[in-house]
């Protein structure tokens, strides 16, 4: 669910990343406090695995011909706590976007808060309160159940809230948002699985490192596992109507009139200010644009209307071509250049 | 490509490569704030926009196959949501470009838009990442405010994100060389989770080494670095070719060709 | 003057109850080169560790005649340094200059003494003008390298090396014991290759199960196939034609 700059306005984008760095700010300074320093290392290794483990795939059940990968935000808050837990996915996310390229610069504030300080911590609290008191099997794998797939839902359902606020949604909101708790259903439910699987393989090889977390055996049947999967998908597809049917058609964020429903209006358009003040601004600031919306049906264009129209094909064709030819110039200048150099060296 | 070489770019050396990381990394997030900001009605003037990364790229001799070969892996997910433009807005435009005048819809327009968009912010955010050392960008990113701690951590992802990568890979040999069928889901997970364990287990030891290796050399918990950042003249002159072209491009081409 | 290394009596065990170290007493003289050889879980790299100050046990260990204990951990750390077995985990900085530098710094010099001497390590260990590569593109010889000019750097009088010569070819492991050969540390070094112990070393400890089985001088105990056969390691070629015979009879 990496967001791409292009889902996002400049004021959402450039608010977000505000919070994004108040926030990682905060959390840096609360964990300044108590780290100790063994712990730079660990942080740093346990980012680079979980790199390393979204490699190691694994069928998922029920669902023939699909795959999945771990996420590893909920089991680093497990072993980490959820400070530096949020700390450490953060940094995964930076990375992904700096050195990988997933996801865009302008947007990694929102993928720092939709991915790594939103799961961190609720997953870590979800999978604390439920594991409280004496261990028992069943309350671990409920508690981890419940973190991943609340803990990337939250995640995921924060995304179209932001494409919605910068504006810039064609899709119908409501359809998007559950596209989204769809696909990151299966997803966090695949990542519970592995997280449980991964912390049953912990204990039983290296109880130390899970210690403070575990107590007792964590065991996974396969009824268990289907028995949540058949609850899950209840819940969440009763959940999801619910949403669906209390969500007119008519949250589209249309900008345009819909030619096919004549009276249609758009119920909301941009209640955001910001938003509608950008939108505003471009209108008021583009009086020819590359296309027009069609006032009659092709054929029957007037002919002040057509030259109009010639001209603003013109503009743009210079525009296109003279960029182009830029480039070329300057790809042939330095070309050049670098030619020249290497004969005289 | 070798996973280990994906920043092979950023070790080479050009005028664009010395240019101090903080600059270049104002001048990529400003870039992409205003290509991002352009209305969605226009793309020619998109073209326009995507000199300034093309020029970085050239000038830092990044191959361009290398930039698309990369914006091609990391556009699934934007290609999807451009893709559904068409479907839900199909106000018919007409679009006129030099001698050719044709009929679209709006969708298409806005699908065009958004990947355009992707590409000329994908160029400039690929042009930074090349032509800037990480470390260098680390030690800039710190000085314009990042916590310490945050460096530190990435830092040492940086480091080890290669050496993990192979041995998943390594271990995804061995699996892929035993396992000649499908052995159903709990057979399948359990020995996912064996690998991911044994995966996690053999991080923690090596982060235990590298604790030992950081402690026989004097660590005690202050983290020191020499800081290497200079601002020069070279950059100032960068800064304001920069700032020129984006206001160049705002205030003369931008008000004629929309 | 005191002895580069002195070990009383020192045993150590495993948190799980194993024994690592039984009894060992070792004393090295500056500027001696001493080989420890021993099969894979002899207690190698514990000794090593032991050395350093990272495994407590009983008995008292003494770096340049200060004992080791956690007032003097630090002066400890620019007496002897050590180079761990995986140069990935000797390299932790995003580029070699912050590596190499990362000792020094720590002991507060200051940043342009700093600067002078990564280059001067570098330099040592053949790595002029890449002090900014990132680690990860660096050869297994350039690594191993590497991994000893940041211990060069802080410029100790003792130097610990965990099988410097592991994973490498031929022509790197030439290379490595010229480099080796250069300098004018005291050197314990690990190692389970005996033709390369045999060329580094002037003194040899053979090392088994947490005991010390033989010290002596590298000839006398490599040209002994009888102790080596036992203690699972082999004759290096260049001491097998003298025992040759003994071995036939």
């Amino acid at each position: 669910m990496h967001m791409a700059n292009e889902l996002l306005s400049v004021p959402i984008a450039t608010g977000t990343l505000a919070i994004a760095a108040a926030g990682l700010a905060f959390i840096c300074k609360k964990a300044r406090q108590f780290i100790a320093s063994d712990k730079f290392p660990l942080m740093g290794i346990l980012g680079a695995f979980v790199f390393a483990a979204q490699m190691v795939n694994f069928q998922l059940p029920a669902m023939p011909g699909t795959s999945g990968h771990m996420v590893g935000a909920v089991l680093l808050a497990i072993i980490l706590g959820p400070h530096l837990g949020a700390i450490v996915i953060s940094s995964v996310v930076i990375i992904q976007c700096l050195i990988f390229q997933d996801g865009g610069l302008l947007a990694l504030g929102c993928n720092i808060i939709n991915m790594a300080i939103i799961p961190s911590y609720i997953g870590y609290f979800l999978y604390k309160s439920f594991t409280i008191g004496p261990f028992s099997s069943l309350r671990t794998y409920i508690g981890a159940m419940m973190a991943c797939v609340i803990a990337i839902e939250a995640g995921a359902i924060l995304v179209p809230i932001e494409a919605a606020l910068s504006g810039v949604l064609v899709v119908p909101f409501s359809t998007f948002l559950i596209t989204m708790l769809g696909v990151h259903f299966l997803v966090g439910f695949a990542e519970g699985l592995i997280t449980l699987a991964v912390l049953g393989y912990l204990q039983q090889v290296r109880p130390d490192i899970v210690v403070d977390s575990l107590q007792g055996k964590v065991r996974l049947s396969r009824n268990a596992v289907f028995i949540t999967l058949a609850v899950f998908t209840v819940v969440i597809g009763a959940g999801l109507s619910l949403v669906a049917s209390g969500m007119p058609d008519g949250l589209e964020w249309s900008y345009a009139e819909r030619p096919d429903q004549p009276d249609f209006k758009p119920i909301v358009s941009n209640v955001e200010p910001t938003v509608s003040a950008v939108d505003d601004f471009q209108t008021r600031y583009t009086p020819m644009p590359d296309y027009s919306i069609r006032t009659s049906k092709l054929g029957e264009t007037n002919e002040k209307e057509q030259e109009i129209k010639t001209s603003a094909g013109w503009t743009s064709f210079a525009g296109v071509a003279g960029s182009g030819l830029t480039m070329l110039f300057i790809w042939m200048i330095v070309s050049f250049l670098r030619k020249k150099k290497s004969l005289e060296a | 490509m070798h996973h280990a070489y994906i920043d092979k770019f950023a070790y080479q050396d050009s005028p664009i490569h010395r240019l101090d990381g903080r600059v270049k990394f104002i001048v990529a997030l400003t870039f992409t704030a205003v290509v991002v900001s352009l209305p969605r009605t226009s793309l020619s003037i998109l073209t326009c926009y995507a000199v300034g990364p093309f020029t970085i790229l050239v000038l830092g001799r990044i191959p361009l196959r290398f930039a698309f070969k990369h914006i091609l892996l990391v556009c699934p997910f934007i290609l999807v949501l451009a893709l559904t433009c068409p479907l839900y807005d199909r106000t018919p435009v007409n679009v006129a470009f030099g001698l050719f005048l044709w009929q679209t819809s709006l969708g298409w327009m806005r699908c065009f838009t958004i990947l355009g968009k992707f590409i000329v912010t994908m160029l400039a955010l690929i042009a930074l990442v090349s032509t800037t050392r990480f470390s260098n960008l680390l030690t800039g990113l710190h000085k314009l405010g990042v916590p310490k701690l945050l460096i530190i951590q990435l830092g040492f992802l940086y480091r080890y994100i290669f050496i993990l990568i192979d041995s998943a890979h390594h271990i995804l040999r061995a699996r892929d060389g035993r396992k000649l069928t499908n052995l159903g889901f709990t057979a399948e997970l359990k020995i996912a989770a064996a690998m991911l364990g044994s995966l996690l287990i053999r991080s923690i030891d090596s982060a235990e080494r590298i604790n030992i290796a950081m402690q026989a050399r004097g660590f005690e918990g202050k983290w020191r670095s020499i800081s290497k950042l200079k601002f020069r003249r070279c950059d100032l002159l960068f800064t304001l070719s920069a700032a020129s072209f984006l206001f160049g491009l705002h205030f003369f081409i931008k008000p004629i060709l929309l | 003057m005191s002895k580069a290394i002195e070990i009383e009596n020192f045993s150590y065990e495993y948190p799980d109850g194993t024994l690592a170290l039984c009894n060992i007493c070792l004393n090295v003289e500056h500027s001696q080169r001493l080989a420890l050889i021993g099969p894979n879980g002899a207690g190698k790299s514990t000794l090593l560790l032991a050395m350093a100050g990272f495994v407590k046990g009983t008995g008292k260990v003494f770096i340049d005649g200060l004992q080791i204990n956690k007032k003097n951990f630090k002066k400890i750390r620019t007496l002897l340094g050590s180079c761990l077995e995986n140069p990935d985990d000797q390299l932790f900085m995003p580029t070699l200059f912050d590596d190499v530098a990362f000792g020094p710094l720590n002991m507060g010099i200051e940043a342009e003494k700093v600067k002078k001497r990564v280059t001067e390590a570098l330099k040592t260990v053949g790595l002029e003008g890449m002090a900014d590569k990132a680690p990860h593109h660096l050869s297994a010889g350039q690594k191993r390298a590497a991994a000893i000019a940041t211990i060069l750097s802080m410029a100790p009088k003792i130097i610990t090396l965990d099988e410097p010569d592991g994973s490498l070819d031929p022509r790197n492991r030439k290379n490595l014991i010229k480099l080796l050969a250069a300098l004018p540390q005291t050197l314990i070094i690990a190692t389970c290759d005996m033709n390369f112990a045999a060329t580094i070393a002037d003194r040899t400890v053979l090392l088994d199960e947490g005991y010390i089985i033989a010290d002596d001088d590298v000839k006398k105990i490599m040209s002994d196939s009888k102790l080596m056969t036992e203690h699972g390691l082999e004759v290096p070629t260049q001491f097998k034609n003298g025992n040759y015979h003994n071995f036939k009879s």
